[in-house]
C-alpha cells in the first residue's frame, strides 16, 4: 500500500523468477548427483552388455561427459527456447510425454481439489452449527478416522470391496483399451481415485473450517449482530464465515499443489497414466530431462501456490492490513 | 405502564463441576425515558442481568425463576424468534469494547447499514446509505462518507464506540442497555460518549439501562440508580437520596 | 517361511494367515510393528530438533536473516518430496530403518519449522516476556523460564502429528518400493505384497496389517488432540 502496484508486482515476478530458478539448480544438482546410472534408462538391460567404449560413446551422445555447470549451461539454454530435451526412457521430446499424460492428473487432481474445496466449508459450516451435538461428534469421529487410513491403504481397500469383490469398476488404468472416448467409461475409472482424493483431504479442511467458525462464534461481534436482530444462522454466514474465508482461501491455495502434485500415490496403486506416476519413475530411473520438467511444474505450481496464499491473507483480510501480516500457514507433507 | 419490568428473576450457570447461581430473585422496573444506572462490583451479575433480559446468555445458562414483561407482555418464555423482533427494534444494546463488538472483517459502515436493513428492510440502498450517514453524523462521527469504507482498525477506541452506538440506534430502540460502553474509553472521550446518550434520549425519548462500575458516571447521568452484589440487586431508588445517602463508598 | 502354506487364509494354524512368501501375517504384525513405530519415533525425533533448531533460529534472528531462512525452507518445500527421498536414500545408500528414518526425517521437517518460527513471533511479543526481561531477566532466563514452557505444548502436540506423519511416510514409501525391502518386516513393507494380493484375493494381507497401521495412528491422533486440548471454557455467543 505504501509502494505502487507495478513496483510491488515487479517485486513478486523477480521474487518468482528467482525462485524458479534456484529450484531448476536445485533439482537438476540432486538429480545428478544421486548415484545411479541414466543409461540404464536409456538402454535398459542392454547397458551390461556393452563396453566400456560404448558407453562411453552413448554418455557423450546424450550430452553427459561434460562437467555439471556445463550441462546445466546447455539445458538452460535450451529450456529457454521451450526444448527440454529428450526422455531417456521413452525416447521422445518430453514435452510429448508430459503432454500425454498431463489431462489424466489435471482431471484427477483438477476434480478432487475442486470438490474438496467445495465440500469442506458445506461440511464445516455443518458442524460447527450443531457444535457438541451427537451428529457434530459423530462426524468428528468418523472424521479423524477417515484421516488416519493412509492413502495408499484406502485405494487397496476400495480395490479389494469394489474392483475385486463385488466387480463394479474398473482397477487400473484411465480408460478401458478400445473405448477411450466412452466418457461413462472414464467416470467409472474416475470413480475410485477420485474417492481416494476426496476422502484422504476433505476431512482436514473441513474440519479447520469447522474449529476457525467456532473460533469466531466466540467472538464478541457475534453479539453486537444478534442485537441488530439477527438470527443465529444469519450471523454465521454473513459474519463468521467472513472471518473465516480469507484463510480458508489462504489454506485452500496451499492445498491446491498438495492435492494436485500429491496424486501419485494414488496414481500408482490405479495405475493410473499422469504426471505423478512418470515423476516416480522419472526420480527411480534417473530420467534426468523429464525429472526436471516434471519437478519444476510442481515446484513452480507450490511457489506460485505460495505467493497467492500469502497475498490472499495479506490483501483480504483486514485483521492481517492491521498486524502487518505474519504466518503462511502450514504444507502438509506427502 | 412500565416500559420494562423484570419479576423474582434467577439465573444460574450449569457447569460440569456444578452449578453457580448468577441472579438472585432480581426485580426493577424501567419507565419510559428514563436512565437507571445499574452499579456494582466486577462479577456481581451486572452484565449477566442485561443479557438474560435480552436473552443472549450461552446454552448453560438456565432461568430458574421469574418473569419478564415488555409493555405488560410477559417474554420469559419466548423462542429465540420471537425475541429476534425485539432485538434491534425494541432493545438494543452497546458493548463494552468497542473493538471486539464490530467485526474486523467487515467496513463500518456494512456493519451499520445492515442494521439499518434489519430495522428497515422496506428502504432502498440509497435511502439506506442515507441513513446511515446520517446515523454517523447524528453520534458525532465526522466525513461520513469517507468513514463508511474504514475498517475497526483503523478506528480509535472512541470512535469504534461511536460506530457501535450508531448501530445501536439504527434499531431505533425503545430501550438501550449500555453494558460497560464507556469503561474502555478514555475520560474525555467516556464524558463525550455520556452526553451523546443523555442527548439522544432527550431527542429520541428512549429509556437506557446503564450498567457501570463508576458512581460519577452514575450521578452525572442516571434518574435512578440500582445497586448489585453477589447476584442480588438489593437497593434502588433516586438518584438524589442514594448520593446523599453516601452510597459511593458502599460500592467503591 | 513356509512355502507349503503360501498365501493360506485366516484359521487355526495362521490366525491372521500368511502371505505370498508363506509368512505367518500374526507373528509379522507384531514384528513389523516395531520397526514402525521405531522409523515413525527415529524420524520425527530428527524433524523435531531440526524444525526447532530452525524455527526458533529464525524466529530470533533480524529479519534479513528470518527472511533467508524462510526462503530457504519454502524453496525446500517446493522441490518434490519424492525426488528429495530418493536423493537421499542414493545419498544415504542403505535400504535399513536407520537410513529411511533419516531420509524421513530430513524431508518432513520444513512445514513444522514455519510453525514454530510463527509460535516464537508471537511469544516474543508478549508482555510476560516483555515483563520478565523489565525485572532484569537475562536471554537464557527469559528462554528457558517463560519461554519454553509456552512452547513446549504446541511442539509436543506437532512432533505426535509427526510420529503419525512418518509412520505414513515409511508406510507409502515401502509401499510403492521406495522404502524397505520385503525382507525387512514393517507394516509397510509387508503392505507392498498387496498388489499380488489384490489378484490373489487373498484379502487378510492387505486388510490385517492396515488395520493394525490405521490403529497405530488413530492412537496418535488421539494422543495429539489430548495434549492440544486447550482449556478454553468460552462459550458460544451464537445461541
Amino acid at each position: 500500500m505504501k509502494k505502487g502496484y507495478p513496483v510491488k508486482l515487479l517485486k513478486e515476478t523477480l521474487k518468482f523468477t528467482l525462485s524458479v530458478l534456484v529450484l531448476s539448480v536445485l533439482v537438476f544438482g540432486m538429480s545428478r548427483l544421486a548415484p545411479g546410472d541414466p543409461l540404464y534408462a536409456y538402454y535398459g538391460e542392454r547397458v551390461e552388455k556393452m563396453s566400456v567404449v560404448e558407453q562411453e560413446q552413448a554418455r557423450a551422445r546424450l550430452g553427459l561427459d561434460e562437467p555439471l555447470p556445463g550441462q546445466y549451461v546447455r539445458w538452460f539454454r535450451g529450456a529457454v527456447h521451450g526444448d527440454f530435451g529428450i526422455s531417456y526412457q521413452y525416447k521422445t521430446d518430453v514435452k510429448e510425454v508430459i503432454a500425454a499424460r498431463i489431462g489424466n492428473t489435471l482431471l484427477l487432481g483438477g476434480l478432487g481439489f475442486f470438490l474438496v474445496f467445495a465440500l469442506a466449508p458445506l461440511l464445516g459450516i455443518f458442524c460447527a452449527w450443531r457444535e457438541d451435538k451427537a451428529v457434530d461428534r459423530l462426524i468428528c469421529r468418523i472424521g479423524t478416522v477417515t484421516s488416519c487410513i493412509p492413502e495408499f491403504w484406502l485405494s487397496l481397500l476400495l480395490l479389494l470391496v469394489f474392483a475385486v469383490w463385488l466387480g463394479w469398476l474398473p482397477s487400473s488404468g484411465a480408460y478401458s483399451v478400445g473405448k477411450e472416448g466412452s466418457l461413462a467409461d472414464r467416470a467409472a475409472h474416475l470413480i475410485l481415485p477420485l474417492a481416494v482424493v476426496v476422502l484422504g483431504h476433505l476431512w482436514y479442511y473441513a474440519f479447520q473450517v469447522r474449529n476457525r467458525l467456532l473460533e469466531e462464534v466466540r467472538a464478541d461481534y457475534v453479539l453486537l449482530a444478534r442485537m441488530k436482530g439477527m438470527s443465529g444462522r444469519q450471523v454465521l454466514y454473513r459474519h463468521c464465515m467472513r472471518g473465516v474465508l480469507p484463510s480458508y482461501l489462504s489454506m485452500m491455495a496451499l492445498a491446491l499443489p498438495h492435492i494436485l502434485g500429491g496424486t501419485y500415490v494414488v496414481e500408482t496403486v490405479f495405475s493410473y497414466p499422469g504426471i505423478g506416476t512418470l515423476a516416480y519413475e522419472s526420480a527411480r530411473y534417473q530420467d534426468y530431462n523429464l525429472l526436471m520438467v516434471v519437478s519444476l511444474f510442481t515446484g513452480t505450481l507450490v511457489i506460485l501456490c505460495n505467493m497467492a496464499a500469502r497475498i490472499v491473507s495479506e490483501r483480504i483480510d483486514p485483521r492481517m492490513r492491521a498486524r502487518g501480516g505474519v504466518d503462511g500457514g502450514e504444507v502438509r507433507r506427502l | 405502564m412500565d416500559l420494562l419490568q423484570v419479576k423474582d428473576l434467577s439465573v444460574s450457570f450449569c457447569r460440569p463441576e456444578g452449578e453457580k447461581e448468577a441472579l438472585k430473585n432480581v426485580s426493577f422496573s424501567l419507565r419510559k425515558g428514563e436512565v437507571l444506572a445499574v452499579m456494582g462490583e466486577a462479577g456481581c451479575g451486572k452484565s449477566v442481568l442485561c443479557k438474560s433480559i435480552l436473552k443472549l446468555l450461552p446454552d448453560i445458562a438456565v432461568v430458574r425463576t421469574g418473569h419478564i414483561y415488555v409493555k405488560g407482555e410477559e417474554i420469559t418464555g419466548y423462542s429465540d424468534k420471537q425475541m429476534q423482533k425485539l432485538r434491534g427494534s425494541f432493545f438494543s444494546a452497546v458493548f463494552q469494547n468497542p473493538m471486539t463488538a464490530l467485526n474486523p472483517c467487515m467496513s463500518v459502515g456494512e456493519q451499520i447499514v445492515e442494521a439499518v436493513r434489519l430495522r428497515h428492510p422496506q428502504l432502498s440502498r440509497g435511502e439506506r446509505r442515507q441513513k446511515t450517514e446520517e446515523l454517523m453524523e447524528l453520534v458525532g462521527l465526522d466525513h461520513p462518507k469517507e468513514r463508511v469504507g474504514q475498517y475497526p482498525f483503523q478506528l480509535s477506541g472512541g470512535m469504534a464506540q461511536r460506530c457501535v452506538i450508531a448501530i445501536a440506534l439504527a434499531a431505533e430502540p425503545e430501550v438501550l442497555f449500555a453494558d460497560e460502553a464507556t469503561t474502555a474509553l478514555d475520560v474525555t472521550v467516556q464524558a463525550q460518549i455520556l452526553e451523546l446518550f443523555l442527548e439522544l434520549r432527550k431527542r429520541m425519548g428512549m429509556s437506557i439501562v446503564l450498567i457501570t462500575h463508576n458512581p460519577g458516571v452514575a450521578a452525572q447521568t442516571a434518574n435512578r440508580v440500582a445497586l448489585m452484589r453477589g447476584g442480588e440487586l438489593y437497593r434502588i431508588g433516586d438518584v438524589e437520596e442514594m448520593f446523599e445517602e453516601g452510597i459511593s463508598c458502599e460500592i467503591t | 517361511m513356509d512355502l507349503s502354506h503360501c498365501n493360506a487364509a485366516p484359521g487355526r494354524e495362521f490366525f491372521f494367515g500368511t502371505d505370498a512368501l508363506g509368512r505367518d501375517i500374526f507373528s509379522m504384525i507384531w514384528h513389523g510393528g516395531r520397526i514402525s513405530l521405531l522409523v515413525g519415533v527415529l524420524a520425527t525425533a530428527i524433524s523435531t530438533v531440526l524444525a526447532v533448531l530452525v524455527g526458533s533460529a529464525s524466529g530470533c534472528a533480524p529479519a534479513w536473516a528470518d527472511g533467508v531462512l524462510m526462503r530457504l525452507t519454502e524453496l525446500v518445500l517446493s522441490v518434490p518430496g519424492l525426488l528429495l527421498t530418493v536423493f537421499l536414500q542414493a545419498v544415504l545408500g542403505g535400504t535399513d530403518a536407520f537410513c529411511l528414518s533419516v531420509v524421513i526425517g530430513l524431508t518432513g521437517w520444513m512445514s513444522m519449522a514455519k510453525v514454530v518460527r510463527t509460535e516464537v513471533l508471537q511469544l516474543k511479543n508478549t508482555d510476560y516476556v516483555l515483563a520478565a526481561r523489565c525485572l532484569g531477566g537475562g536471554f537464557f532466563h527469559v528462554l528457558f523460564r517463560h519461554m519454553v514452557p509456552n512452547f513446549v505444548p504446541s511442539v509436543l502436540f506437532m512432533a505426535v502429528m509427526n510420529v503419525r506423519n512418518a509412520i505414513v511416510a515409511e508406510a507409502t514409501l515401502s509401499f510403492m518400493g521406495l522404502g524397505l525391502p520385503v525382507e525387512t518386516v514393517s507394516w509397510g513393507s509387508m503392505l507392498s505384497l498387496s498388489q499380488d494380493a489384490l489378484l490373489t484375493r487373498s484379502w487378510w494381507t492387505i486388510l490385517i496389517p492396515g488395520v493394525f497401521l490405521a490403529g497405530t495412528l488413530l492412537c496418535l491422533t488421539n494422543l495429539g488432540d489430548y495434549m492440544r486440548k486447550s482449556a478454553s471454557k468460552r462459550h458460544s455467543n451464537l445461541k
